[in-house]
């Protein structure tokens, strides 16, 4: 049984491009392209890897971040977080298992990803 | 008093003679002052004689004599002054003189008037004679007493007198002399004198006239330009105000001269403004240029500056106000045009970089070798659009000011990692080696803008990968010394002509134009790095050799961060 990845990117083209890389590093992939959306799909998967953009339409990244590391049930999920803000980035590094500067290419994030497997 | 005053006045017009030359009127009025005394003293002789003689009174029977000669003396006084007032002056004082003599002469017995008591009274014609004819005059009449002592006194004649009448003579003549020089003196003194209040009052109206245009001048011009005007004198209070501040800034003229400073600021200027406008006061006491503050709902634009007087010595400062609203506005438009562009110009370029890659990387099938290839095509020409991209942006914000660096802990290694990750595959793609060096003497974290040391970089490979077409490329981060470090990019490519390198770091500028069409790029790479390199207070250099390769050192303060380097980075909320 593949590992879960689930994608929370709102661009479209980002978040198809991102669901072929992981699916290419052998993940299943949930795509979800909204805050709210999100924050009720963590309630129900268990995904391995999330690829958190953000910047997202009505929850902020930062509050879906929270919630996965206050949440025991997720404690293992692994967070790789997406944002074109370098600086941003750099302030996420302890709280992220992964920190990726867009514009983040599909081999890019096939190559890391895939050594996200347990 | 009135009758004082208008028998003065009639005094004055009677004595008076008007005549061109000075010397002629005062002469002729002092003769005509004698003359007012003698005829006085020949009227009341001829009063006493006519009364002595009605009344009978003692020795009344010679008064005859006298009478006579009164009312002679009374007919040639009033002659000899019509002749002075109305004909010459000269001639009125010879006949005078001549006839004062001649009255002496008649005065007294012969004897008495050339060797006893009337003798003396010979030396009044002589000195007159020098006040009224001139200094000369005195010596003519001299003569005239000597030819009568000598006709009056064939027998006798007195040289002692005539001996002292020449003394007399002669002294009479030598005051008279100096008093006609002093008098003309004085008024070649005067004739100066009016000469220079002439002269100066001419000065003084062109001056003034001068200065009314100059006036008039400046106010058409202080009232013509759209720049709002204010000056401040030494007090700090408004002497000078055009209209255009006073539309601007939306205050009556008069209200505006003779405020302070603050006075002025306190009407219109918003919160924050006011503190930036003081600290700018403060820092640079007067002058200042383009300080940008926002007033009620305008922008305005000040420049001051101190204003000197001939003597360089402060008098004031003058202030000029652009209304600078329209140009703001632009200016946040292009801002958040920037910013749009920024999004939405990467974010499809990146999905189509996204896209043809999964192509090449067989996502959607396999390929055959012409589609391989023109895949390639499609990624490298997206990436040359998004490097153009960012370069332009990146342009746009260092021109406008808005590029600032961020200072973050960073290490070394890892920027050396970052940028071999995102060099790597470009250089060895070209057939090249790509070698990197960390000084070990590099501290482990120091203080810096990774994001923009990255793009120092990375820059600076792509412009070596560009013109290197074997060897390799070596970039190595060393210490320099206690404060500073730096970024060494070398190549051994064909190098940078000497006269290129005074150019290569100027904006849309590349060696030749033919490399643009051979290598690309829109030649902003070396102009940003540079511009971020000042940014950072460093500095960069270069050194080639055409034929044998270039090398680009970057040299940057070292900031060693304590606190970063123990301190966990806090979760920054949104």
């Amino acid at each position: 049984m593949p590992e879960l990845a689930m994608i929370i990117e709102d661009d479209e083209d980002l978040s198809e491009i991102f669901g072929q890389a992981l699916t290419a590093a052998h993940f299943n992939v949930e795509i979800v392209r909204d805050g709210t959306v999100a924050q009720r799909r963590l309630k129900e998967l268990k995904p391995d890897v999330v690829i958190l953009d953000m910047h997202l339409p009505n929850i902020p990244g930062i509050d879906l971040l929270r919630q996965i590391r206050e949440d025991h049930r997720l404690e293992k999920t692994r967070v790789v977080i997406t944002t074109a803000d370098a600086l941003m980035g750099e302030s996420y590094r302890n709280q992220a298992d992964l920190v990726l500067i867009k514009p983040i290419t599909f081999t890019q994030l096939r190559d890391l990803t895939s050594r996200l497997h347990r | 008093m009135d009758v004082i005053r208008s028998a003065s006045r009639f005094f004055d017009n009677l004595i008076d003679v008007p005549s061109i030359d000075p010397d002629d009127s005062r002469r002729r009025k002092l003769l005509n002052i004698i003359l007012m005394g003698m005829f006085l003293i020949a009227i009341i002789t001829v009063i006493l004689s006519v009364i002595a003689k009605v009344l009978q009174f003692a020795g009344a029977e010679n008064i005859s004599g006298i009478l006579i000669a009164s009312i002679a003396g009374v007919i040639s006084c009033f002659l000899v002054y019509l002749i002075n007032r109305f004909w010459s002056g000269t001639i009125a004082s010879v006949i005078f003189l001549l006839i004062f003599v001649f009255i002496i002469t008649l005065a007294d017995t012969l004897h008495e008037l050339t060797n006893g008591r009337s003798i003396y009274l010979l030396s009044i014609p002589i000195i007159i004679a020098g006040v009224l004819l001139g200094s000369k005059a005195s010596l003519a009449f001299w003569g005239v007493a000597t030819l009568e002592f000598i006709i009056l006194g064939y027998n006798e004649i007195n040289l002692p007198a005539i001996m002292s009448f020449l003394w007399l003579a002669t002294i009479a003549w030598l005051s008279a002399r100096s008093l006609e020089h002093a008098l003309k003196d004085l008024r070649n003194i005067n004739a100066e004198l009016d000469r220079r209040v002439i002269q100066r009052t001419h000065e003084l109206t062109e001056s003034l006239s001068r200065e009314r245009i100059e006036t008039g001048r400046r106010d058409a011009i202080l009232n013509g330009i759209a720049d709002g005007v204010v000056v401040f004198d030494q007090s700090g209070l408004a002497i000078l105000a055009n209209p255009s501040i006073s539309n601007m800034i939306d205050m009556p003229l008069e209200k505006i001269i003779g405020s302070t400073i603050n006075e002025l600021l306190s009407s219109g200027l918003k919160a924050g403004g006011r503190e930036t406008l003081e600290a700018q006061l403060e820092r640079s006491s007067s002058s200042f240029s383009n300080l940008r503050i926002e007033w009620e709902k305008k922008t305005l634009l000040i420049n001051a500056s101190e204003v000197r007087d001939d003597r360089n010595q402060p008098t004031g400062i003058v202030a000029v106000l652009r209304d600078f609203t329209r140009e703001a506005e632009l200016e946040k438009m292009k801002d958040s045009f920037i910013a749009i562009v920024s999004h939405e110009l990467r974010t499809p370029l990146n999905a189509i970089l996204g896209y043809a890659e999964m192509f090449k990387e067989g996502v959607y099938g396999p390929m055959n070798e012409k589609q391989l290839s023109v895949t390639q095509r499609i990624m490298m020409n997206t990436q040359r659009l998004l490097s153009i991209v960012s370069d332009l942006l990146d342009q746009a914000q260092i021109q406008a000011g808005k590029l600032k660096t961020r200072m973050v802990s960073c290490v070394p290694a890892e920027l050396l990692e970052n940028f071999r990750g995102v060099m790597e595959k470009i250089v060895t793609d070209k057939g090249l080696p790509l070698f990197t060096e960390l000084d070990p003497a590099l501290p482990l974290k120091i203080l810096g803008d990774p994001q923009r040391l990255h793009q120092i970089m990375v820059n600076l490979a792509n412009n070596a990968v560009k013109f290197t077409d074997k060897g390799g490329i070596t970039v190595s981060l060393l210490l320099v010394d206690k404060s500073q470090w730096c970024i060494k990019v070398s190549d051994t490519g064909r190098g940078i002509p000497s006269e290129a390198q005074k150019y290569i770091f100027e904006s849309f500028r590349q060696v030749d134009a033919a490399s643009t069409r051979q290598h690309g790029g829109v030649g902003l790479g070396l102009s940003i790095v540079k511009q971020l390199v000042e940014i950072m207070h460093g500095r960069i250099e270069v050194e080639s050799k055409y034929g044998s390769g270039s090398v680009f050192t970057v040299t940057l303060p070292l900031i060693v961060n304590a606190e970063a380097q123990t301190q966990p980075i806090p979760l920054i909320e949104e």
